[in-house]
């Protein structure tokens, strides 16, 4: 039971930085998600907490100890590898267990018992003592290895995108199980993901990490309501934001988000909280403009204030359709009900919702602010 | 430019017992009576052969169409194509292009555009020379070659990669490049085979929604073989959807999603997938419920399977998960504990345990937030609730 942290860690591979001094406090029996996309050093930062990877530079702690030079069999933590690897010739009990007949763990075949009975009434598999994993469903596999994990009662739970191998049915019935679990662990957890939906339902905080830092670290709500940049905008949410070039301007002492359409500028008055915070920063100066696909509505005809455009693209998924909107400038993708039905290049015409607009600095894509960020980030 | 039809076309691996029966009785026609067909090579497979890996598909493919052929790996929708392109033979059945047997044409007389997942450009051809291959292996004349596939580049968007190596580019504009050479020859049928599995997410909506705009400005019978439905469902006008060799259900994106034929189709399209949980009836003298038996949750059986389902039956019950509605205002909703609330941003899940590993899972757009343990009431929306037969797999149709 402790909380990890990581001071100024740096590393290289050859000339590749893979972390550039990253601190981190994961406080104690936090579920903590390493988001980002492949290369941005996400696994590193797991290896290192093991200690299977030597940091260049900068403080590992577990608990108030530093780790730096302690062995990774000696610092208690446990890792779930991707596919679970269960042995598959020993029993469920013995897989279990095996953590504990290990030479430098090694426990009494009473104290075994007793652990195994603990953890497995925890994990709900007591009734599967005697299958082997070849008998196991695989919510049940998935159950016997955090299983085996938690036996030792480790500081700390590391987990490297386990469901990443699932097909995507499957992963979502998993999904749903680990979180069911996730209480049971009591123990802190390190997980790591590629996949945004993993990481809001699970993270109580998320970091997303790019090339070796930090862009952001907070809560589901912070990431996803107030991105701290676009590059976390566009990591999170399916389709992709839309987010284009616009400019802040002052009507009549409000101020608008204007944004191009062909030869004409349509305006949309900011709400007063954040359109307060950017007319005293300035108006006449360009932004960028974000906008969700769920925060646009459309129409098949002529309407004030929505931007003429056409139909790009429109594709069926299932219980909702995604609807391309070219203007003259740009590409929208917005949400559509699933039986609309509508011939390439049809006229349309869209209302991106100003309450839901996220702006973004024009020169470095750094947020400048949304309407209700406190309330909606849970910082009122 | 032609439509594409299967006409009970079987592929059996390996030259086998079956197929020298068949040869020798010819008083059996496949054509006429599926049925006694089908029990005599069963009848024979069962001893001596392996089973088919394309079993009876029929498909019509309308000139002009784009239709997903749409299963897991081992349905056999990559054979299908294969003999389409000749690449594989026909056991049994014919394969027409427009109204043209194409069975025993070599496989570079069927006029067919055929694009694979890997996209095996000519690595020392620029993207010109690529394009270009097929039109100067069949002795086209150069500046009718240059016409062509200068007209062709900018609909696909490689206009300014040209004189650009495959090396040198990325994996979407290698796959534009690979369709690209296949719609040059201006084939009959455009024949595509998982063209965006190699891609990753972002680069393969791109292409996805650039394939559909070119599909719609040149309108070439386009069959696309892939496993995943996202893919199938935002590309086809319809689906075919595969199991074990056998078409299962083929009609459009959105008929096969709201009316699937049975709990195959149900569960391999959609996503979140279909909750589909095996449930008994109940009856309480005035309504019928579902019966989820294992936390004894029951939920009302909609009016139009009154004349369908009876007190004691067993069903497998299928419902969306955005078919699943909170209604607190319902007297006779079910209330039920949540197990699990996950907040994805644009939606929320609840999951409700139903039996072990075993989740009712709905999605929904409302702001409100859970907790586990919170208490909800549940209604299926009547229109969109399913059953199947528990044995058959077969859906079970109401009175609507």
């Amino acid at each position: 039971m402790a909380q990890i942290t990581l001071e100024k860690i740096s590393k290289s591979f050859g000339s590749v930085k893979a972390l550039d001094a990253v601190d981190l406090e994961v406080k104690d029996k936090e579920f903590f998600v390493l988001f980002g996309p492949a290369g941005a050093g996400k696994t590193t930062i797991l290896k290192t907490i093991a200690g299977v990877e030597f940091p260049d530079s900068g403080l590992v702690r577990i608990g108030d100890r530093i780790v730096n030079l302690i062995d990774p069999a000696l610092r208690n933590v446990s890792m779930v590898f991707e596919n679970y690897a269960l042995y598959p010739h020993m029993k469920v009990y013995d897989n279990i267990a095996s953590p504990m007949r290990s030479p430098l763990h090694r426990k009494s075949e009473a104290e075994i018992a007793r652990e195994v009975a603990r953890v497995s009434d925890l994990m709900g598999i007591s009734q599967l003592m005697e299958r082997l994993p070849s008998q196991l469903s695989n919510g049940q596999r998935q159950r016997t290895a955090l299983g085996r994990c938690l036996v030792r009662r480790p500081n700390v739970f590391l987990m490297d995108e386990p469901l990443a191998h699932l097909d995507a049915k499957l992963r979502h019935l998993m999904r749903t199980e680990l979180k069911a679990m996730q209480t049971a662990f009591d123990t802190t957890t390190i997980y790591v993901t590629h996949d945004y939906s993993e990481a809001l339902s699970l993270g109580d905080r998320i970091a997303i990490l790019n090339r070796g830092k930090f862009e952001q670290i907070g809560t589901g709500d912070e990431v996803y309501y107030a991105p701290v940049n676009e590059f976390v905008a566009r990591l999170v949410g399916e389709p992709e934001i839309n987010i284009v070039d616009a400019e802040l301007q002052d009507v009549a002492g409000e101020c608008r988000v204007g944004i191009r359409a062909g030869a004409s500028i349509v305006h949309y008055p900011l709400p007063d909280d954040i359109g307060g915070k950017l007319h005293a920063s300035g108006v006449g100066r360009r932004i960028r403009m974000g906008i969700r696909g769920v925060n646009i509505a459309y129409k098949f005809e002529k309407a004030e204030g929505y931007l003429p455009g056409s139909v790009y693209n429109l594709e069926p998924i299932g219980n909702k359709s995604i609807l391309t909107i070219k203007t003259d400038e740009n590409l929208f993708q917005t949400i559509a009900s699933n039986d609309l039905s509508v011939e390439l290049d049809t006229p349309v015409w869209m209302y991106p919702d100003p309450k839901n607009m996220l702006l973004f600095d024009a020169a470095d894509g750094r947020f400048l602010g949304r309407h209700h960020q406190a309330q909606l980030t849970g910082r009122a | 430019m032609a439509g594409l039809t299967f006409r009970n076309v079987y592929k059996q691996y390996g030259r086998t017992k079956v197929q020298q029966i068949f040869d020798a009785d010819k008083s059996v026609t496949l054509d006429r009576d599926r049925r006694d067909v089908d029990a005599t090579v069963r009848r024979v497979a069962s001893s001596t052969a392996a089973p088919y890996a394309v079993d009876n598909f029929s498909l019509e493919c309308p000139n002009g169409t784009f239709v997903g052929i749409l299963g897991p790996s081992g349905c056999g929708k990559t054979t299908s194509l294969r003999m389409v392109a000749g690449l594989e033979e026909i056991t049994r059945g014919d394969i027409l292009i427009g109204d043209r047997v194409v069975n025993n044409l070599h496989p570079k007389d069927r006029d067919i555009g055929l694009a694979f997942e890997d996209y095996a450009l000519y690595p020392p051809l620029n993207v010109f020379d690529n394009i270009a291959f097929n039109l100067r292996a069949k002795k086209m004349p150069e500046d009718e070659v240059r016409r062509r596939v200068l007209e062709l580049a900018p609909l696909m968007k490689v206009e300014d990669l040209l004189d650009a190596k495959p090396a040198g580019l990325s994996g979407g504009q290698k796959q534009r490049v690979n369709i690209a050479r296949a719609l040059v020859r201006q084939p009959s049928v455009l024949l595509l085979d998982e063209p965006l599995s190699h891609l990753d997410g972002k680069m393969r909506q791109i292409l996805r929604t650039e394939i559909k705009r070119i599909h719609n400005r040149i309108k070439c019978t386009t069959v696309l073989v892939t496993h995943d439905q996202l893919e199938a469902m935002s590309l086809s006008d319809r689906i075919a959807i595969m199991k074990d060799g056998r078409l299962q259900q083929f009609g459009t994106p959105l008929e096969v999603y709201d009316n699937p034929v049975n709990v195959f189709v149900a569960g391999f399209i959609g996503e979140p997938p279909m909750n589909l949980a095996r449930v008994g009836i109940v009856d309480d003298g005035r309504d019928r419920f579902f019966l989820f038996p294992a936390k004894g949750i029951r939920i009302r059986v909609p009016g139009k399977y009154a004349a369908s389902v009876f007190a004691g039956d067993e069903v497998i019950l299928g419902v969306r998960p955005t078919d699943v509605l909170i209604n607190p205002d319902d007297p006779k909703a079910a209330a039920v504990p949540i197990a699990v609330f996950e907040n994805l941003g644009d939606e929320k899940r609840i999951s409700i345990e139903v039996g072990p590993e075993e989740y009712l899972t709905l999605v929904t757009e409302d702001e409100k937030r859970y907790r586990p343990g919170d208490e909800i009431k549940l209604v299926f929306r009547e229109t969109k609730t399913h059953i199947f037969d528990k044995i058959t797999g077969d859906r079970i149709l109401g009175k609507e």
